[in-house]
């Protein structure tokens, strides 16, 4: 996929001027992210099991080397083939030769992210293979020709009137106004999809390596046909993704889950172990993994930024995001949004393209609260704007040297702090509608462009202070 | 294509060993220090198992509230009997012509061809598969499949089920098809006393013996409540592209 980080701004801006992105945003948190805090409630010992995630994701990240020659020696002692790329390209490449080699007419393929970065479903297309995305979320961004707005909610921006007007202009179908119809639309065409199929195309939520299984968690049931109807079963995985042991599934799906949806399993958890047994009576006559580096070894290198592939693709810092909830998954311009994405996006494609992502963030600190895995977020997020600062020699504009000059003299002592106070209050006065400030005069302008300005207190906080000691 | 696959391969591993400051030289430690001690599992999954027996009555309750919670069906049973005439009803409920079943031994003890035949409806299973009698060919399988794709109701036993999650655990083999609690839109899955473990730490303990046992290929499901798909509008809608309807018929 072509990054279009470079557009951060102008696409954040139009997601904010869209009012239905930003209801469907809402959800969001009222939904998942409330779900989720539920779920981490009731689960006993959540917050150990998060350090032993941590912990385990460290490991294996230190012997990155040993586990995926692990992981080949058994899917290979399985019956499989694996393939290690380098790149992106590479790995497409691999996809598409097989898929030529295999006579591969259609390709349906269960929710991946790596394959968004592959460019797959493009590539797939020019060669002649149709490739049909079976999530019925990315079905639908599919048939819009879009990119996911969400990793585990990839069309949450859009309305059930756009869907079903989607449906009806791509597939053809009769007016829906229920949502139960539309999935049985997508039921409906997708089942002949299923049946058609000769490759079917999966990531990997997990890969473990002592016994080169493919662990996939779905809720519709896509993982499940993607590994058992068609002849040849490909899962691609970003090279990350490996545990070690299979007995640490519990740890690990409890925290991908419950942080993902707040379910406490989804209705589907797929292990695949090479291709059908010979005597079975359904299943892949082939299996492939695809292994994937396209930039990973740089996060792997640095030190500072290593932790960044600890992630497991919840999107809990997504939901979690003040700057995500309000420009939505677009703006970010490539496979990974919210803050994850701020780091992963700008090292897998151009720190300088990107340069916008890194600071879209208040470091709340949100993301790292809910992380699964705790990863810092924010203090890599503070690290990549070092790191686009080194070598600048131009200090900031005067008048914002000014303007924290001004600011370190007002707050700098007790007098100047009440004076500023008041001052503040003085001047905001006549701008106030309601408790905010909506607009700002002049050169301030800029500022209210997309927020309003807090007005200052009736009573300081020193004073409220004061009177409850 | 083996040929590109390797010096693709060099070249992966050779980048990866950099990231990680790897000396030339410097092979993998031994598996016991990248893997868990695999000499404690047997001994582990017998205590797992003999505790599964001996508090069966209380994690059968507990799987009961779990899988109604995960969206199931749950049914208590209180004979193998009265199991086969529950399967059967549902088929009747469901207008269906054909049921597909697994080898499943439990089917037969609950007396599933027999409470389906009264009815008048057809059941079939893995044997379909092979007519001849010389295993599943590439005709049979494809034989199979057409059937269970126009199957109302596919009926199961479990491998394990799991009363953390209110999940069925089935291991896919000889026998025990992948798209017979799959394909069609309502799956019956009938467990027994006994079967049911009381968190997923247990269940992939239990795996990894297994698995270790013997290796190579192996698929499992962990099937917890109905197909579902909340992608549009947040608004939960069940039976996407798996059974919209899954019965848990709990025998004591």
């Amino acid at each position: 996929m072509k990054p279009a980080t470079r557009d951060f701004k102008r696409a954040a801006s139009a997601a904010v001027g869209n009012a239905q992105v930003r209801a469907n945003l809402d959800g969001l948190y009222q939904g998942f992210h409330h779900a989720r805090e539920r779920a981490a409630a009731e689960t006993p010992d959540w917050e150990s099991m998060r350090d032993r995630a941590r912990e385990i994701k460290a490991h294996t990240l230190a012997n990155l080397d040993h586990y995926l020659e692990m992981a080949e020696r058994n899917i290979r002692a399985a019956g499989g083939n694996v393939f290690f790329a380098s790149d992106a390209e590479a790995g497409a490449r691999y996809v598409l030769d097989l898929a030529r080699d295999r006579g591969v007419r259609v390709a349906i393929k269960s929710k991946s992210m790596l394959s968004e970065e592959m460019g797959l479903n493009e590539r797939l297309t020019r060669q002649g293979v149709e490739p049909v995305e079976t999530d019925l979320g990315e079905y639908i961004v599919q048939l819009a020709d879009e990119t996911p707005f969400h990793i585990i909610a990839p069309a949450i921006h859009k309305s059930r009137e756009e869907v079903d007007t989607l449906f009806q202009e791509k597939l053809g179908t009769p007016r829906h106004e229920k949502i139960e119809e539309m999935t049985a639309e997508a039921r409906h065409q997708l089942r002949g999809k299923f049946v058609e199929a000769d490759m079917g195309i999966t990531g990997a939520n997990f890969v473990v390596a002592e016994t080169g299984t493919v662990v996939l968690v779905t809720n519709e049931g896509n993982g499940r046909m993607c590994t058992s109807m068609p002849r040849i079963h490909v899962a691609i995985m970003g090279m990350e993704r490996v545990v070690p042991s299979i007995e640490d599934m519990g740890t690990f799906l409890r925290l991908l889950i419950r942080s993902a949806t707040g379910q406490r399993i989804s209705s589907y958890v797929t292990t695949v172990t090479g291709p059908r047994a010979d005597d079975a009576e359904d299943g892949p006559d082939e299996f492939h993994l695809v292994v994937v580096d396209n930039g990973r070894s740089r996060l792997l290198a640095d030190p500072e930024l290593r932790e960044a592939l600890y992630c497991i693709r919840c999107g809990a810092c997504l939901n979690a995001c003040p700057v995500y909830r309000t420009v939505g998954g677009h703006a970010y311009g490539w496979v990974y949004p919210g803050p994850i994405g701020a780091i992963v996006s700008p090292v897998l494609t151009d720190l300088r393209d990107a340069r916008d992502l890194p600071y879209a963030s208040t470091l709340c600190g949100n993301c790292r609260e809910v992380c699964p895995v705790r990863i810092d977020i924010p203090r890599m997020l503070l690290h990549l704007r070092k790191e686009l600062t080194v070598g600048e020699t131009r200090s900031a504009p005067l008048s914002e040297r000014l303007a924290m000059k001004l600011w370190r003299f007002a707050v700098g002592n007790p007098l100047t702090m009440r004076a500023a106070n008041v001052l503040g209050r003085i001047s905001l006065a006549p701008l106030r509608r309601g408790g905010r400030v909506p607009s700002l005069p002049g050169p301030l302008s800029g500022w209210t462009r997309y927020r309003d300005f807090p007005t200052v207190a009736a009573r300081p906080f020193r004073a409220r202070w004061k009177k409850s000691r | 294509m083996e040929e590109i696959a390797m010096t693709g391969r060099d070249a992966f591993f050779a980048t990866l060993r950099e990231a990680l400051g790897r000396a030339p030289g410097d092979g993998p430690p031994d598996d016991t220090a990248l893997l868990p001690d695999a000499s404690v599992l047997d001994e582990r999954a017998a205590a797992i198992l003999e505790d599964c027996r001996t508090r069966s009555a209380e994690l059968l309750a507990a799987l009961e509230q779990s899988a109604e919670r995960a969206g199931c069906v749950v049914r208590r049973v209180e004979s193998l009997a009265e199991a086969g005439e529950y399967a059967a009803a549902i088929a009747v409920e469901h207008g269906a012509n054909s049921v597909v079943r697994t080898a499943h031994t439990v089917l037969d003890e609950i007396g599933l061809p027999g409470a389906l035949e009264r009815r008048d409806i057809e059941l079939f299973g893995p044997d379909a598969a092979d007519a001849d009698g010389a295993g599943p060919g590439r005709a049979g399988r494809q034989a199979l499949r057409e059937k269970t794709l126009d199957a109302t109701v596919g009926v199961t036993g479990v491998d394990y089920a799991v009363a953390e999650t209110g999940s069925a655990v089935i291991v896919a083999r000889p026998g025990i098809a992948r798209l017979a609690s799959l394909l069609p839109p309502v799956h019956v899955a009938v467990v027994k006393s006994g079967q049911v473990l009381p968190g997923l730490d247990e269940l992939f303990a239990l795996r990894r013996r297994d698995m270790l046992r013997s290796p190579g290929r192996d698929y499992v499901n962990v099937i917890s409540g109905p197909s579902r798909s909340a992608d549009i509008e947040y608004t939960l809608v069940t039976g996407v592209h798996g059974p919209g309807e899954v019965h848990m018929v709990l025998v004591q």
